[in-house]
């Protein structure tokens, strides 16, 4: 039977190879081709592993974490104990190992559930990574050698742990034996088999993959921070689940689940070459693995529902696909994160100046706060030849190399509210810089609290690295005011249930912080909505905001400020400088924004505007 | 469960002692709220727990009856319960595997949020907020009713012969297919029940605000599935109480809290969170239970 | 009056015949025994007269319904004895809220009808064994049965809880339920039964009232008729001592036989020597741990034998269509599942997996159970060869036949303990059974 589902899931593959050839544009190129084995390395070390670890019956929830752990633990020997690499590397995977084994020792020694053991681990290691470096702490000094590595090289690493982990699993006594535990742990006991050791052992490997898939991370983004591999997990069980390998333990294959990873993959890199909704991916996945079980399962007719459903789906993409017309000019623009209202509010301005324009406007961008993510994406447009492209960095070490590249292919690459290295792209559309940001939010507070008191900052995750460069700023705006202190930082996930909650137990875990900083756009209605309901009228509420998410706590006096340029703006102007901007001009006409001057290779917005009671209903965004 | 109670009282007594503050009635009510998504969630999947089957889908349910809410506000639970009724009839029904089955369910919905929101927030009528009653009232009426519906749970486990019989599917459910009971019925409802707790939990929370993000509900599965087992249930079905669960609730919510007022930062939370979970299943094997 | 009648029961399991035309029947206030060696057909036939099994040909009348009490009892662990009795008791039927307070009189209205002090509210899974018979005997009233079946109820009960079941079933009796008791232990069929059935081979061979019976003629009816004359002795030259425990040796080259009732200890002393690492095994339960079904026999025949890292493909395939060769393994190919297998070829298959790790000593548990004819004498075959190449094998058979024919000396377990040990010839059937039944001397 999982030899059946392997034949449905190469079909399915070729399917999608079919699909995505006829829809999306140069989807057969080399340069695609080392772009998804990229992209497939680090999740393909943790599925390859996972197998394993699946196959005995088991599962590891903490790969990811454990991934985020390894990156920081390496960076922190590279940076700060100056170990070579040579040698950071191997004690880096020495350390997966024991973190893997903490993992066997709870399921072995204390025979506690694989599930709960590493669902613990899984809140342990991401938080230690946290811990460690105040969440906010990125490495990135690994040296040219390092990431140059990391641009094609890592696939040997694949290549190689794949064949390894298919030699372990299917032609050696110990893959025999996680088999047949899978099966039987009584049976195996019965054959003899050390069911503990080789337990243990699987878990051990996993952490040694994920402690790899670290490293490699590190690598490819070119920077090691405490989030680095979060969900790497759950993609890493599709990929092997889909591949045939049964979630109870017993049959494995390696070849399904380097199948399945390639299905998910190329799905995902299809979708953003045929500037379909990336949301797809997880869809069709979704629908790819209920397929799948199905079939394990032999409900014949009910598979034969399901593979209706999923080709219903297929059909449907081909007909919403965006019919070919005749070719314009394709701007691709890229917000920090999608669902963030700060940049729906931007994407609101770029759709107005790309209809002026006559030009086409692809938006796409990582759903949560990943770098990793922004590259890959940036690498699909150069793949699929747009003609420019427009990002709000995430990371400026990691993206740039791949702006560099589009630069290189003629691609006229603008960044917009965050800068990327200034031989990476043609114009830098500015907003405002972390610096105005921080002094100005710095400022406000000062001018309210009347120079002096206490105040806490409620920032987005706490690994956020924009956030973070914020703070650096306001710390450092804060020599001024030897009055104002800051007391204490807390997280909110860009969630604005998670701020009020924090922000709520601020008020009264800490009486003596009159003023609360929010500094991700659902931070500052969630802190003002705290303090509306804590009744207090002597806390102040300022932050980094949108005026209409605010407007309710503007108006009833809960929030004093919001700190904001016209993103609408922002976004019509990049869009603008995108298309028209001319290298050494000294300004650009811009629309209905009129003459903006260019400072160098920065084109000014304008100053940071401080929304309040008074002038916030005149803003609608 | 017994391991949760013994780390809350501990944990009750350093605060007695480092931040008495935390025990003011104001700071343990609005604690309380902040937890009830949670609390509900929990006791929800406490049921499917029960059957020895998984539900990784809460966090991606909550987010899709928030949104419908946006729509038709008192239709979330019923959003709820035919999303558990569609993993009900594949778990329970086809007898597909429930973690694979809810894992594809997260992935879809949460995706599927995203492409029709694009992430825009949903702001609900003014009067929505606390019911159109005055904040107090307000709180002590979603309190309240989280409470209640917890205690009605609670109680209907222990009282209600279609809910007791979960018990008995998820501790041998050839012998419960034996004893009469119907075991694809009671599992199908065990899951449409969750979908419900899920989607009155997405409404309790709704009330509390004006407004609806979409990305809500991230990470809520977790939560929930750490506190029934730190409450003592026993992942593999069969055992488990809501009292246990509902400490498992008051632990893990009160942990970053209580960071909060010992002044501990906060950056070290998710490590401890994961070191308390660890604990209890080593607590939980020393003392004698058997979770395997 | 008349509770249930049975009437010419057959019933197969593939090749396996368990009953063949078996007549039997229960009457009210009388307790009807049913007797006869492991294997008889006796759990087939309480299967049948409960309807958890359908007879392949006959037929069964019941008035009112049937109860059986197990000697091993399946509750419900995590639930309270109140709980467990009313799953029993209402069958699912109760739709709307739970009236505890009726349960719980009921169940303890069923507990005092069962004799049992026990409080309803305890969990089933803190109950002790004969506790949990008692419920199970409470369960049983609960359902208004009118016939209740008890099987081997003392396996493992004390002599104190043995007398306290007994005065329960007599108080039964005297209610006028119809009692049907199987036991090992003959003293207690001539304490409590009026009537008693002896199965041999899945035919009913005798039934007669008890008085009209000894005890000597049970053995004698148990055991057949036909008794075969001792084997004479095997004359071989014992070897050196490879397998040592509680006082039984066994020697190169040797076959021991180990007697004993269900519950003696048997394969307790099995898995110690096992887990001592001193002898191969072929455990008693085949499916759970004697193979693994969902690989393939080839897989399973080198499973233990897996010495280096990497597989062998070729050697294994080899190895497997040898073992298939040598001990007629039936199979499409020794690459299908065991579990498409037929119970006596998947025996062969756990013990191709033994001997491909050559051992020097064997222990074999219940190497015949639910095994046809045919297979039987090839795995008797093969256990002689093995023998004849120098292996030192311990045979674990209830069938007394299979003991004597296969060993060269014989050793009987009761309670834990070896008892007795003969060499072959110096004991037949009846002397074995008197051993295991302990009481004659």
């Amino acid at each position: 039977m999982p030899a059946n589902a392997r034949w449905v899931l190469a079909g399915l593959i070729v399917a999608e190879l079919a699909v995505f050839g006829l829809i999306a544009d140069n989807f057969f190129s080399v340069a695609n081709a080392v772009e998804m084995l990229r992209l497939a390395v680090e999740v393909g070390l943790v599925a390859l592993a996972m197998t394993c670890v699946i196959t005995t019956g088991g599962i590891d929830l903490s790969a990811g974490s454990l991934m985020g752990l390894t990156a920081v633990g390496l960076g922190l020997l590279v940076e700060d104990a100056h170990w070579p690499l040579q040698l950071a590397i191997p004690a880096a995977l020495l350390f997966g190992a024991l973190a893997g084994g903490l993992n066997a020792f709870c399921i072995v020694r204390l025979r506690a559930l694989p599930l709960i053991v590493t669902l613990g681990t899984y809140s342990l290691y991401r938080g230690l990574a946290e811990g460690v470096t105040n969440g906010a702490r990125s490495f990135s000094q690994f040296g040219d050698g390092f990431r140059q590595f990391g641009q094609g090289g890592q696939a040997w690493v694949l290549l190689g742990a794949a064949i390894l982990f298919w030699l372990l699993l299917e032609r050696t006594s110990v893959g025999r034996a996680w088999s047949a535990i899978g099966f039987s742990p009584e049976g195996a006991r019965y054959a003899r088999i050390p069911v503990a050791r080789r337990l243990a052992l699987v878990y051990v490997l996993s952490g040694v993959m994920a402690a790899l898939a670290g490293v490699i991370y590190a690598a490819r983004v070119g920077q090691a921070k405490s989030d680095a591999g979060s969900g790497y997990e759950l993609s890493a069980i599709t990929a092997v689940v889909l591949g045939g390998t049964s979630i109870f333990g017993g049959r494995g294959s390696m070849a399904g689940t380097l199948l399945g990873l390639v299905a998910i993959v190329v799905l995902q890199t299809g979708l953003r070459l045929a500037a379909l909704p990336a949301e797809f991916a997880g869809i069709a996945t979704g629908l790819l693995l209920i397929l799948t079980i199905a079939l394990a399962a032999g409900r014949s007719w009910k598979t034969w529902v399901a593979v209706g459903g999923v080709a219903v789906a297929l059909a449907g993409w081909v007909i919403v696909r965006p019919q070919p017309v005749a070719r314009k000019f394709t701007v691709a623009m890229m917000p920090k994160a999608k669902g963030d209202p700060y940049f729906i509010s931007c994407r609101k301005g770029a759709e107005e100046a790309a209809k002026e324009l006559g030009v086409e406007l692809l938006w796409d961008g990582p759903t949560d706060l990943d770098p990793a993510r922004q590259s890959e994406i940036a690498e699909s447009w150069i793949t699929r030849g747009v003609d420019a492209i427009a990002v709000s960095v995430l990371n400026r070490e990691s993206i740039s190399p791949v702006l560099e590249k589009a630069r290189a292919r003629g691609i006229k690459v603008v960044t917009f509210d965050a800068d990327a290295k200034p031989a990476a792209r043609d114009f830098f559309v500015n907003q405002a810089t972390p610096q105005s940001i921080g002094e100005t939010l710095t400022d406000e507070a000062a001018r309210l609290l009347g120079g002096k008191g206490d105040f806490a900052v409620v920032t987005g995750a706490l690994s956020a690295a924009n956030q973070n460069e914020w703070i650096v700023w306001i710390k450092r705006r804060l020599e001024k005011y030897p009055g104002l202190r800051l007391v204490k930082i807390v997280p909110s996930d860009d969630d604005r249930d998670r701020a009020f909650a924090e922000t709520q137990t601020l008020i009264k875990a800490e009486p003596t912080v009159k003023l609360f900083m929010g500094i991700s756009a659902p931070a500052v209605p969630g802190a003002g909505e705290a303090v509306k309901q804590s009744g207090r009228k002597d806390l102040f509420v300022i932050g980094l905001s949108l005026p209409n998410l605010n407007k309710p706590y503007v108006r009833s006096g809960a929030v004093q400020s919001v700190v904001l340029w016209n993103t609408g703006d922002l976004g019509y102007l990049t869009v603008w400088s995108a298309v028209k901007g001319q290298s050494g001009a000294s300004s650009i006409n811009a629309g209905r924004l009129g003459l903006k001057v260019i400072a160098g290779t920065e084109v000014i917005l304008g100053t940071p505007f401080i929304f309040n009671k008074g002038n916030i209903e005149g803003f609608d965004f | 469960m017994k391991a949760a109670g013994w780390a809350v009282l501990a944990l009750a007594a350093v605060l007695a002692v480092g931040a008495p503050g935390f025990f003011t009635a104001a700071n343990l009510r609005d604690l309380a709220l902040n937890n009830v998504a949670t609390l509900i969630t929990a006791a929800g999947l406490l049921l499917v727990i029960l059957l020895g089957e998984i539900d990784i889908s809460v966090g991606s349910q909550f987010a899709v009856c928030g949104l419908v809410i946006g729509v038709a506000p008192w239709a979330a639970p019923v959003a709820g319960m035919a999303l558990g009724l569609a993993n009900g009839a594949l778990c329970g029904g086809l007898r597909l595997p429930s973690i694979v089955v809810s894992l594809a369910a997260m992935v879809a919905l949460r995706d599927a949020i995203r492409w029709t929101t694009q992430g825009a927030w949903i702001t609900l009528p003014a009067g929505f907020q606390w019911a159109g009653l005055g904040q107090d009232a307000g709180q002590w009426l979603v309190l309240g009713f989280a409470v209640l519906i917890v205690a009605l749970l609670g109680w209907a486990l222990a009282n209600v012969g279609l809910l007791r019989n979960i018990y008995a599917v998820g501790a041998n459910a050839e012998a419960a297919h034996l004893a009469g009971l119907p075991v694809a019925a009671v599992r199908i409802g065990t899951f449409a029940a969750l979908g419900a707790m899920v989607g009155m939990a997405a409404w309790l929370n709704a009330l509390r605000f004006n407004e609806v993000q979409p990305s809500a509900g991230t990470g809520l599965e977790l939560k929930a599935i750490a506190a029934v087992v730190v409450g003592g249930a026993s992942i593999r079905g069969g055992r488990g109480t809501m009292a246990g669960t509902v400490t498992g609730v008051v632990l893990l919510g009160m942990i970053g809290a209580a960071l909060t007022f010992l002044g501990v930062s906060a950056y070290w939370e998710k490590a401890i969170q994961g070191a308390i979970i660890l604990a209890a299943v080593v607590l939980d094997r020393w003392g004698g239970r058997d979770a395997r | 009056m008349i509770l249930l009648q049975a009437r010419g029961i057959t019933k197969s399991f593939g090749a396996v015949r368990a009953l063949r035309g078996v007549d039997f029947q229960a009457t009210a206030g009388e307790v009807h025994a049913l007797v006869g060696e492991n294997g008889a057909g006796k759990s087939t036939l309480i299967k049948v007269l409960t309807g958890a099994l359908e007879a392949d040909s006959g037929l069964v009348e019941r008035a009112g319904s049937v109860a059986a009490v197990y000697q091993q009892p399946a509750l419900f662990g995590e639930l309270s004895v109140t709980e467990n009795l009313a799953l029993a008791v209402e069958r699912g039927r109760v739709k709307g809220l739970i009236n505890w307070r009726a349960r719980e009189a009921r169940a303890k209205e069923l507990l005092s009808l069962a004799g049992a002090e026990i409080d309803p509210q305890r969990l089933a899974s803190t109950l002790s064994l004969p506790e949990q018979q008692l419920v199970e005997i409470a369960k049983a009233l609960g359902t208004d049965a009118r016939t209740l079946i008890f099987d081997e109820p003392t396996a493992s009960l004390s002599q104190h809880d043995a007398a306290r079941l007994f005065r329960i079933i007599a108080d039964l009796k005297a209610r006028g339920t119809g009692i049907v008791y199987i036991s090992h232990r003959l003293e207690e069929i001539f304490e409590i039964a009026d009537r008693v059935t002896v199965l041999r081979d899945g035919e009913s061979v005798a039934e007669r009232p008890i008085a009209a019976v000894t005890r000597t003629e049970l053995v004698m009816l148990m055991a057949g008729r036909e008794v075969s004359a001792p084997e004479p002795p095997s004359g071989k030259v014992p070897g050196e001592v490879v397998l040592e425990a509680r006082g039984l040796k066994v020697r190169k080259g040797e076959i021991v036989g180990l007697a004993g009732l269900v519950g003696a200890g048997r394969t307790e002393l099995a898995l110690e020597l096992f887990e001592r690492g001193e002898a191969a095994l072929v455990p008693e339960d085949r499916r759970q741990h004697g193979v693994i079904g969902a690989m393939t026999v080839a897989e399973n025949v080198t499973l233990a034998s897996l010495r280096s890292l990497m597989l062998d493909f070729p050697a294994e395939q080899k190895s497997a269509l040898d073992y298939q060769a040598r001990l007629g393994i039936k199979t499409a190919s020794v690459n299908a599942l065991v579990d498409h297998l037929s119970g006596g070829n998947q025996q062969k298959v756990a013990l191709a997996r033994w001997l491909a790790t050559s051992p020097r000593a064997l222990v074999l548990d219940e190497p015949t159970q639910g095994v046809d004819v045919g297979a039987k004498a090839e795995i008797h075959r093969v256990i002689r060869e093995l023998a004849g190449q120098g292996m030192a094998i311990l045979v674990i058979s209830s069938e007394l036949p299979e003991v004597l024919a296969l060993s060269d000396r014989i050793a009987v377990m009761r309670r834990g303990e070896i008892v007795a040990i003969r060499e072959r010839g110096q004991a037949d059937q009846h002397q074995l059974l008197d051993l295991m039944l302990g009481e004659a001397r």
